[in-house]
C-alpha cells in the first residue's frame, strides 16, 4: 500500500510540475510574440493558452482521480460513492432552489456578489453560479463522507 | 451480517493494523469490518478466509 501511494505522490507531483512547465513555456511563447510582434493581437493567444491549461487541469484532476480511486480500498471507496451521490446530489438540490429562484423576476433587482468583485458582466455571473454550486456540492460531499466513516466507526 | 473476525485475529494476536496489512485494507476498514457495519465485497470476503484460512461461512453469519 506505501509503494502504491508513492506512486500517487510522484504521479501528482510529476503531473502538477509537467502542468507549470507547459504554463511557463506558454506564458513564455505570448511574451515573446507581444514583443517580438507589438502588432500582433495576444488576447487571442492568451484565451487560448489559459484554455488548453484549464483543459489539461481537468483532465490531470480527472486522471489523478482514477489514480487515487484505484489506490484505495474498498470501504474508502464506498464512502467515497456514497458521499459523491448523497452529498453532491444533496449539494446540487440546495443549489436548485437558488437556481429556481434566480428565475423570478424579483431577482432582477437582487444585488448578487460576483466572484471578482470589479467585474459584472454575463460571463463572470456565470463562473460564479458554477462555481457556487461546485462549492454547495464539495460542502455535501464533505459532510456525507464524515458521515459515512463515523457510523462506521 | 454478522463476523467472528474479531476473535479470529484476538486468537491470533494481531493488531487491527496487522491484519489490515495482511488483507491490503486499511485499519479504519478493518474496525468498520469487525463492528460489523461493513459487509465486505465477495473478494475481499474470501481474502479474509485465506487470511485465516478458514471457510467464509465460518467467519460471517446472517443476522
Amino acid at each position: 500500500m506505501k509503494s502504491a501511494r508513492a506512486n500517487f505522490l510522484i504521479k501528482v507531483v510529476g503531473g502538477l510540475a509537467l502542468l507549470m512547465l507547459c504554463a511557463f513555456i506558454g506564458g513564455g511563447v505570448v511574451g515573446y510574440l507581444s514583443v517580438t510582434n507589438p502588432e500582433l493581437d495576444t488576447s487571442s493567444a492568451h484565451i487560448w493558452i489559459i484554455g488548453g491549461i484549464a483543459v489539461a487541469l481537468m483532465v490531470g484532476s480527472l486522471a489523478v482521480g482514477a489514480v487515487w480511486m484505484r489506490s484505495i480500498d474498498e470501504a474508502a471507496r464506498e464512502a467515497h460513492k456514497a458521499a459523491w451521490y448523497w452529498g453532491g446530489s444533496g449539494g446540487m438540490a440546495v443549489g436548485g432552489v437558488f437556481a429556481i429562484l434566480a428565475t423570478l423576476p424579483a431577482a432582477a433587482q437582487w444585488n448578487i456578489p460576483s466572484m471578482l468583485p470589479e467585474r459584472t458582466d454575463p460571463a463572470v455571473y456565470a463562473a460564479t453560479g458554477a462555481f457556487g454550486l461546485m462549492t454547495l456540492m464539495i460542502i455535501g460531499y464533505t459532510i456525507v463522507w464524515a458521515w459515512w466513516w463515523l457510523a462506521r466507526r | 451480517m454478522n463476523n467472528r473476525l474479531k476473535v479470529l485475529r484476538a486468537e491470533r494476536n494481531w493488531s487491527q493494523a496487522e491484519l489490515a496489512e495482511r488483507l491490503g485494507v486499511s485499519r479504519q476498514t478493518v474496525n468498520a469490518l469487525e463492528t460489523g457495519r461493513y459487509d465486505p465485497s465477495l473478494p475481499l470476503a474470501f481474502k479474509i478466509a485465506r487470511v485465516f484460512d478458514q471457510a467464509i461461512e465460518a467467519i460471517f453469519s446472517e443476522d
